[in-house]
């Protein structure tokens, strides 16, 4: 036994000299400290994640032209987690990462506008025209969410619900993740579900 | 769902308006007017039919014909990873009764990292619809319905339609036209039948399934591929890889399991297309069938199909990493080989040996570099072509494979000390055999370029034990991958191995800041006999897991022939000798080496006391074993399981294992976090532990998995571990 132990101890020195660490960049994963970002709002501000340390934090993927989104913004299934949940010290941002040109895109005014015109309760539109932010969160679809505890630890990243449809009807009655993560954690227990499907329209990025 | 599954599935809603419809009184009178041109963009809905008139009894197919515009597709009964199923809700009068869509079989959309599955262009969904017998000859009948559906190119958009057709009734059926029944027919040729001659059967391994099938009398098509469109939307992985392989009679399919499904499936339900041309019922055309599979157990060996049938799955795992990044991780891992302690000193010495020459012929320089890294290129071929044919051939390995076998251990032993003997100047090799102790000038240019060539040969022989960082997960992909893919992975392998050498070969003005010529080449020669020695002993220690005692024994007799053949060729030189003496030494050289080999491949082969599964479980009684259904057994009691996948020839493993998993504070935090420790121990061929390293997308060790509960996903670490990234998870998660 303890041969082996030296015998393996001896390549461990001339291994550990050569090997260098894994530096593949990994995208964000749950149960993992959420990435780091720095982002301008639609009405000029920036806003780090690193601002809201201590609080929890929701990330929406938006754009209001994917009919998915349309689901939950016409239902006022969205503004109505987003009152509920910015009420309760949570900060809610919108990221739009539709590249210039494309679906969901609109110059920072007209996105103000937009959010009148959906009576938007987000505590902030964030631009993310180059994509960066939303390949670092992997984020595929509007609306994808994540949930992102006072630790800054991710703990949901997935589908809104459990209904991929847009279909307004289908709200009532489904189980909605966002809601389930945000209660969970902040009564302290467990969140059961850490990730599920998520579904919607894909992110609308500017090409690689 | 259950609302939304009738809506879906049969949605036959009949309106009881009463007496009124004796007289097939159009109901839903109060519906808006019909208003194609902006509820349903880019696309256009209308109801196709095979026949203009009903007859009281009969029954008949019309089908919701959505025409797109080009570019633009909708959506399959099982849209993928976004979208939305075509839906329809009929307005019939009481004669009449429509069933379900029969959804003719879809075609894969790929967005970036999503796929999808629906129609492109145009598609008919038939539905059969049958006429009761107390339809009256002579009224009309009208079918409405109202349609909505998304319409999506790299953009989605809702769209609906009313779409309506009334039928005379008539005593017999009279036919649509011909182009109509034909577009119909066309959509029907689409739509999966069942193929009794066809069973199906799959197993699950973790993270994976395979799926089975075979025909009753073995005369299955001669395909090499074909695409399985599950009908559920979380049990499979949409976007990954279906590597079909053929053993003898049956198929088998490996299949990615969805990592955000709730739970294992029981039955693998969908539609089975097989490639143009090609036909699942010999005789017929019939391109797609329908799928349901039971899923018969976890793990391997229970298909009654076919015992060992999920070769397969060994060839699943695309998709983790995309070939381009496989391909940098390759050329990566080939240059820190040239680091490895069993490659680094015979090149660098190679290398020094340009200092010597540095002054002469820069062609025959790059002559060398070039050949040198063709050498490096064949053998990594070979290495390729083999290890595929052997996976071809059924067998379940992976990188390392060559480490398995004992024979080639004992055989590596034999070279790394002849190797380490040769740089201690225990013996010369002339000019007739391989150049491997940095003699590459002074020599005729033709054997100079032999040992250019030769040499790189053997530094890929030797690099062969050796697993760099970034080669796991490049190696991983190119087992998964097309045998062209796999080429070009072996390739990029061979390259970045070779660049170094022929890199300095190329560029003389490097060459000639290399340190001076001197007597200081000899010792760091002589040194550099010991890494080599020690890699041997490393071998050895492989060996005796593998075997035994008693085979150590047999291939350290054959290590000291080994010497007395070196010992023999030094003394009986050939400058200094009579020819006589000359060819009787070396004929006794040759005569002992053949003795020495001999004696390691019968040690190899007769000798199985000490099988490292049983010596290596009792040092660490509070790690498991691996099996599948362990893993799955304890994963469901909630416990976060962390299995080490290992094997006693990874020497990264080992130094994983003795720094960090044997480490005081890591056994600490696993026992804290009441995390179940598993281990599958590679060093012998083990078919199971093959399957999960493919369904994590690995073909090599180590890998280090974690689960953090029962539905978490299955985390890996990266190879090179560290306390801290143990520690940190454990704190970190559940």
């Amino acid at each position: 036994m303890t041969v082996r132990r030296l015998v393996t101890s001896l390549f461990a020195v001339l291994l550990i000299a050569l090997a260098p660490s894994d530096i593949l960049a990994q995208e964000a994963a749950v149960n993992q400290q959420a990435p780091g970002f720095t982002l301008k709002a639609a009405d000029g501000e920036t806003h780090s994640l690193s601002d809201f340390e201590g609080k929890y934090v929701v990330l929406e993927w938006l754009n209001y032209g994917c009919p998915f989104v349309q689901k939950h913004y016409q239902s006022g299934n969205m503004q109505q987690l987003q009152k509920t949940y910015t009420e309760k010290d949570v900060v809610w941002l919108s990221i739009v990462s539709s590249a210039e040109g494309k679906q969901g895109y609109y110059p920072p005014n007209e996105m103000l506008e937009q959010k009148k015109k959906h009576s938007g309760e987000m505590t902030a539109i964030l631009m993310d025209t180059s994509g960066e932010v939303g390949r670092a969160y992997g984020a595929q679809v509007t609306p994808h969410m994540y949930v992102i505890n006072p630790e800054g630890q991710l703990i949901y990243k997935g589908g809104i619900d459990d209904k991929p449809t847009t279909d307004t009807a289908d709200i009532e009655g489904a189980t909605n993740y966002v809601q389930l993560a945000l209660d969970q954690a902040m009564s302290g227990e467990e969140v059961k579900v850490q990730t599920a499907r998520p579904y919607g329209c894909t992110v609308k990025y500017a090409a690689k | 769902m259950a609302k939304r599954l009738r809506r879906r599935f049969y949605t036959v809603t009949l309106i009881l308006l009463g007496v009124m419809l004796a007289t097939v009184t159009p109901v839903m009178g109060q519906t808006a007017p019909v208003d194609t041109s902006d509820s349903s963009p880019h696309s256009e809905a209308s109801l196709a039919s095979t026949v203009s008139a009903v007859a009281p009894g009969e029954t008949f197919t019309v089908a919701l014909y959505i025409e797109m515009d080009e570019g633009w597709h909708t959506y399959w009964i099982n849209p993928g990873d976004s979208g939305e199923p075509v839906t329809i809700e009929w307005s019939l009068p009481d004669e009449l009764d429509a069933g379900a869509f029969k959804w003719p079989y879809p075609h894969r959309i790929d967005a970036s990292v999503l796929t999808s599955y629906g129609y492109s262009d145009r598609v008919l969904l038939p539905a059969t619809v049958s006429a009761s017998s107390d339809l009256a000859v002579g009224d009309s009948v009208t079918i409405r319905g109202q349609a909505s559906w998304l319409i999506c190119a790299d953009v989605c958009l809702p769209a609906s339609a009313s779409v309506e057709r009334t039928f005379a009734v008539a005593s017999e059926s009279v036919s649509a036209s011909s182009a109509e029944v034909q577009r119909i027919e066309q959509a029907q040729a689409r739509v999966p039948e069942s193929a009794p001659d066809w069973t199906f059967e799959a197993s699950r391994s973790e993270g994976s399934y395979g799926l089975a099938f075979t025909h009753s009398d073995g005369n299955g098509p001669d395909i090499s591929s074909a695409q399985f469109f599950p009908e559920e939307g979380d049990v499979l992985d949409h976007a990954a890889a279906q590597p079909l392989t053929r053993q003898v009679d049956a198929f088998v399919m490996a299949l990615q399991a969805s990592p955000y499904a709730q739970s294992p499936a029981d039955t693998l339900r969908g539609v089975l297309v097989a490639p143009s041309g090609t036909s699942w019922i010999p005789g017929e055309e019939v391109r797609a069938i329908r799928v349901q599979a039971p899923v018969v157990a976890d793990g391997a060996g229970t298909l009654s199909i076919q015992e060992n049938g999920l070769a397969a799955s060994t060839g699943s795992g695309s998709g983790r990493v995309a070939l381009g990044w496989a391909l940098l991780m390759a050329f990566a891992g080939g240059l820190l080989l040239n680091l490895m302690p069993c490659v680094f000193p015979v090149l660098s010495i190679k290398i020094l040996g340009f200092a010597d020459s540095s002054g002469e012929d820069p062609t025959a320089m790059r002559r060398h570099g070039w050949l040198f890294g063709a050498g490096v290129l064949v053998s990594m071929w070979v290495l390729a072509g083999t290890l595929l044919g052997l996976r071809a051939a059924g067998n379940e390995i992976g990188w390392g494979f060559q480490l398995q076998s004992p024979a080639f251990v004992a055989l590596m032993a034999l070279l790394f000390v002849g190797i380490g003997y040769n740089l201690l100047g225990a013996f010369e090799v002339g000019t007739t055999l391989m150049n491997w102790g940095g003699r590459l000038q002074g020599t005729t240019p033709d054997s100079g370029n032999r040992g250019a060539f030769m040499t790189g040969i053997l530094a890929t022989i030797i690099a062969t034990p050796c697993t760099a960082p970034f080669m796991g997960a490049a190696l991983g992909v190119a087992l998964a991958s097309s045998a062209p893919g796999a080429f070009a992975i072996f390739s990029m392998l061979g390259a970045g191995m070779a660049t170094p050498y022929v890199g300095l070969s190329m560029t003389p003005r490097l060459l000639d800041r290399l340190p001076e010529p001197g007597p200081w080449m000899e010792t760091l020669k002589q040194f550099f006999a010991f890494p080599m020695f020690a890699t041997a002993i490393w071998l050895l220690w492989v060996f005796a897991q593998q075997t035994g005692h008693n085979a150590v024994a047999l291939l350290l007799f054959g290590i000291l022939l080994l010497g007395v053949a070196s010992w023999i060729l030094n003394r009986w030189s050939a400058p200094t000798v009579s020819r006589t003496a000359r060819i009787v030494s070396r004929a006794l050289v040759a005569t002992i080496l053949v003795g020495a080999v001999t004696l390691a491949l019968v040690g190899a082969r007769y000798d199985r006391s000490g099988s490292s599964s049983t010596s290596t479980t009792n040092a660490d009684a509070q790690w498991m074993s691996y099996s599948a259904e362990r893993v799955d057994s304890l994963r469901s009691t909630g416990r976060p399981v962390f299995i080490d996948f290992t094997a006693a020839w990874c020497l990264t493993c080992q130094v994983n294992k003795q720094t960090v998993l044997t480490a005081p504070e890591v056994t600490d935090a696993f026992e804290q976090s009441n995390v179940a420790l598993i281990r599958a121990d590679w060093t012998n061929r083990d078919a199971d532990i093959t399957r999960a390293l493919a369904s994590h997308g690995r073909s090599g060790v180590p890998v280090y998995v974690y689960y953090a509960g029962p539905d978490a996903r299955a985390e890996i670490l990266p190879e090179v571990l560290t306390k801290d990234m143990i520690l940190d998870r454990l704190s970190g998660g559940t």
